[in-house]
């Protein structure tokens, strides 16, 4: 043990020397930094528009009351009056952005038919998109393992090509034992500056001190482990520095950048989604056509869907408001096998990642890491069905002006139901990330304490 | 001399086993890409022509219907695949599908890939451009950075040198060697690629996929050139083989994956984005200025309507020659649609500021410089998106004024009437044309400038580096 705190001290030394090394690591904190102030402000910056939106309805009110100075026919205030579902970021989400800029994160709602209104993407630069999130899980995800990949492809090949491992091996200490301080001094740095970095993104966001802060870190190091497992495995390999470094970008490549697109390309030829385009065509076909129809029919269609309406009066007009939110509600009818399906089909090929990912611990970690924030597609789809939801109290809260034939005061908009949804975490897809996580780890290092065993350690 | 180095280096480079299988790998990344794409190209293109089929056919086939029913029914506007996106799908994935065109507002595009792929999407798609782009390099990289340090670390150095050759020809031997090893690799592939393309009947005899097709190969070779030129001249600055390989490699992570996610992300927090919810609002604040053509109460449409009367010297509605309605409509569109315009273009603008620090960002890093010509040549960047936008909105808007014509052309009372049938068969449906390279050029301007900067520049500077590093 004073060997190893010897060999540990000595690696210290070595690393404020090495000033290549030292910039670095101050790189991967400045990176570190800016990912927590780009998700930081990327979700202050969705707060602040989503604060803006009750201001948009509270106008579209005011113009309404304008418009219609007396009570009003509530037909005409759920026609012109919208409103918005709101899918507010946890607090954590700026540690992980996840899928919060590729789908939206509110819906603007008027009692007219769901669906043509549910998929309504927000304003979104493309080429950002395409870019991705700058942001805390990136960096750990993507730019740590080169890290801990710079720090130990020349773990033992260094001291081997400059002629020390032959001195060093002459001392009464055991190849395993300096690998083991060599690597001990190494994870204890990168975990330090993986542990600084989450607390400090945790500080700045402002993330609610609960078992999540647990399961990060333990994310975090686990993953940091795994690579330094895959470090071990080459070091025990013991190749030259040069094809250390070529074999330990290589895994990096496989696992972070190859294996998540072809898994990509295989989830989405195995589980093929049935297009949203074709919903939203039938849709408007079911909706349009109700404008031909015989109001008794569509009416008759509706009132076996709520039957409480029944006794309401025939529909003599050419046209009511009654018939015409009934036929839109019809059309939403008509589509939802098809909604049903579609989301089925986008939670169906979230599962298979996730059975899937034990491939790559990349994936896991980013997945892990979006199940924490809640910020993945699980998220948005509770949210599509909170916002359906929200629809249906909408249609539950006019129905009566429109079937009883009450009139529409400006005292009702206060009434009308209001939509709030926060992302909620999915702990437990969290929990399967640490487990699969741990899994790698204890394999990589498997592998490694075999090899080491295998091959004894040669200084030259 | 140089050819006889060059030679040597090819041959060398072809008998080095790690070659071999960093080669074959590349090369089978590239066919599964170019087949994957192909076969996605097809599957995307087929949906959407059959979409784009089915609601052009349900368009023609409504029954009698009142004009400005017809203007809500509307129609849609599937984007098309441009051929070459089956090597650069460049944006393609995170814009949607399907606009819905309808009378009085503008929609989003929705359904895009992105939305259904999850998170997986991030890590980046198995395109061609992807492989070009960020592998290829990595492997010029793993067959170059030993081309001096080698030479240097084993004392051949001396012995060439005392040849009577400069270290300039040996650079330019070595820089022609493994430029032939590089495109060996490659240029089947490409081959392939056109090839497939070409079988395609929808792209047979077409000129402009061959010019882009060509400037897609050429800017690639000047890519690859520039990167063997710059691995080579870092071989040659560096002391050993192992810090020229990791310096490669970090510029490699710094170029190809921190500064184009970095300079996107700093873009768009310069300049931040309007919500669709903000923007809506806004319009609708503005039309309000103009005429709400489904208010006959309106202030403006009363002077209107005033106007009309004057026009066709009579004195009430019912004796107008047209529907007041219809007009209204017609101008309300009219002026909507402007308003609608300006808000779009100020967004485009604020994206296009966005990506400008990408674009100039190029010139400091020529991944930055091959992408937005990549994507630009493929027909699958930003503009390309843009010229689509604005064409589904040319077709909506010239709809919807048709139909407020016909409504117009009803004649008072139009409200209780229909009109026949066969009225929808006569309209024009969307037919998307992609435009040509020539329109796409200007874009491509500053990608095809920085590229060419850089293989020149790590030419002249490079070389000059090189003839004055040290043989020791």
């Amino acid at each position: 043990m004073h060997l190893f705190r010897i060999l540990f001290f000595y690696e210290w030394r070595h690393f404020r020397a090495a000033r290549g090394l030292v910039l670095l690591c101050g790189l991967l904190l400045a990176t570190g930094l800016y990912g927590i102030y780009y998700g930081t402000t990327e979700v202050t910056r969705q707060r602040a528009q989503l604060a803006a939106l009750p201001e948009l309805t509270r106008r579209n009110v005011a113009e309404l009351q304008v418009k219609f100075p007396g009570p009003a026919d509530a037909g005409d205030i759920g026609y012109y009056h919208s409103t918005f579902a709101v899918h507010h970021p946890d607090a954590w989400a700026a540690l992980s952005l996840g899928l919060r800029d590729v789908n939206p994160s509110y819906v603007k709602l008027r009692l007219l038919g769901l669906h043509n209104q549910l998929y309504a993407t927000d304003n979104a630069n493309p080429m950002k998109l395409l870019s991705g999130n700058f942001d805390l899980a990136f960096v750990l995800v993507y730019l740590l393992p080169l890290l801990i990949i710079a720090l130990g492809f020349n773990l033992l090949s260094a001291e081997r090509e400059e002629g020390i491992l032959t001195l060093l091996l002459a001392q009464p200490v055991r190849p395993a034992t300096v690998v083991a301080a060599k690597l001990a001094f190494r994870l204890a740095l990168v975990l330090g500056l993986a542990g600084l970095l989450s607390v400090a993104g945790m500080l700045w966001a402002g993330v609610p001190l609960d078992g999540r802060v647990a399961s990060w870190l333990a994310l975090t190091a686990l993953y940091c482990l795994f690579w330094f497992g895959v470090v071990l495995v080459v070091t025990a390999w013991q190749r030259p520095s040069a094809v250390n470094a070529v074999v330990l970008l290589g895994v990096w490549l496989v696992l972070v950048v190859l294996v998540p697109s072809l898994l990509n390309l295989a989830v989405a030829a195995a589980r093929p989604v049935p297009q949203g385009l074709e919903l939203t065509i039938r849709q408007r076909e079911e909706i349009h056509a109700g404008w031909d129809k015989p109001k008794a029919e569509t009416m008759n269609r509706f009132f076996a869907l709520y039957p409480q309406w029944r006794d309401t009066a025939t529909i003599r007009e050419r046209f009511v408001w009654r018939w015409y939110y009934a036929f839109q509600h019809l059309g939403d009818q008509a589509v939802a096998p098809q909604a049903a399906s579609y989301a089925h089909g986008l939670q169906a090929r979230y599962n298979l990642v996730e059975q899937l990912n034990l491939l790559s611990p990349a994936i896991n970690a980013q997945s892990s890491f979006n199940a924490l924030a809640g910020s993945d597609l699980p998220a948005h789809l509770a949210f599509q069905r909170s916002a359906t939801r929200y629809h249906d109290s909408l249609r539950a809260f006019y129905y009566p002006f429109l079937f009883r034939k009450v009139e529409f005061t400006h005292a009702d908009y206060a009434r009308e139901p209001q939509h709030s949804f926060t992302s909620v975490p999915e702990l437990a897809t969290a929990q399967h990330g640490l487990s699969k996580l741990l899994l790698s780890v204890a394999v990589v290092f498997g592998l490694g304490g075999l090899l080491l065993r295998l091959r004894p350690v040669s200084p030259l | 001399m140089i050819r006889s180095i060059a030679q040597k280096e090819f041959i060398s480079t072809l008998r080095d086993r790690r070659f071999a299988v960093l080669s074959a790998l590349v090369l089978v990344l590239l066919l599964a890409a170019t087949l994957v794409g192909r076969a996605s190209f097809r599957t995307l293109q087929r949906e959407r022509q059959t979409a784009q089929g089915t609601v052009n056919e349900q368009f023609r086939n409504q029954p009698s219907r009142h004009p400005h029913r017809v203007a809500h029914y509307g129609s849609f506007a599937f984007r098309p695949k441009s051929g070459l996106s089956l090597l650069d799908g460049g944006v393609d994935s995170f814009t949607g599908s399907a606009v819905y065109l309808e009378a009085h507002q503008q929609n989003s595009v929705n359904f895009s890939q992105a939305q259904q792929s999850g998170s997986l999407i991030r890590f980046g798609e198995m395109t061609v451009a992807f492989v070009l782009q960020l592998l290829v390099p990595l492997l010029i990289i793993f067959l170059c950075f030993g081309a001096f340090t080698q030479e240097r670390e084993t004392g051949t150095l001396k012995l060439l040198l005392s040849q009577g050759v400069s270290l300039r020809q040996v650079a330019w031997g070595k820089i022609t060697g493994y430029g032939q090893a590089v495109a060996l690799v490659v240029t089947p592939a490409l081959a392939l690629a056109a090839a497939l393309l070409f079988t395609g009947e929808e792209f047979a005899s077409n000129t402009d996929l061959v010019a882009r097709l060509a400037l897609f190969g050429l800017g690639y070779a000047v890519y690859f050139f520039l990167i063997v030129v710059g691995s080579v001249v870092v071989s040659a600055r560096q002391s050993s083989s192992r810090t020229a390989l990791v310096m490669l490699l970090g510029l490699w992570i710094l170029g190809g994956i921190i500064l184009p996610k970095a300079t996107a992300n700093l873009g768009a927090s310069i300049y931040p984005t309007i919500t669709k919810a903000q923007l809506d609002a806004d319009v609708h604040e503005e039309a309000q200025h103009g005429i709400d053509g489904h208010d006959p109460h309106d202030k403006r449409a009363e002077a209107l309507k005033a106007d009309l009367l004057k026009k066709y010297g009579v004195d009430s509605e019912d004796q107008l020659p047209v529907s007041l309605a219809g007009v209204q409509m017609a101008a309300g569109e009219e002026y909507s649609a402007k308003v609608y315009q300006q808000h779009f273009a100020a967004l485009n603008a604020t994206y296009e500021r966005q990506n400008r620090l990408s674009d100039w960002a190029g010139l400091l890093n020529p991944y930055q410089a091959i992408r937005p010509l990549s994507m630009g040549v493929a027909g699958s960047d930003f503009g390309h998106y843009v010229h689509f936008q604005q064409a589904a909105e040319a077709y909506r808007y010239a709809l919807v004024q048709r139909l407020n014509g016909l409504q117009a052309g009803m004649g008072h009372g139009d409200k209780e009437r229909r009109l026949d049938a066969a009225t929808w068969r006569e309209l024009p449906v969307f037919a998307y044309q992609a435009p040509t390279l020539g329109w796409a050029w200007p874009h491509l301007l500053l990608p095809v400038a920085a590229l060419l900067l850089w293989a020149a520049g790590l030419s002249w500077l490079g070389l000059r580096l090189i003839s004055k590093t040290s043989v020791e």
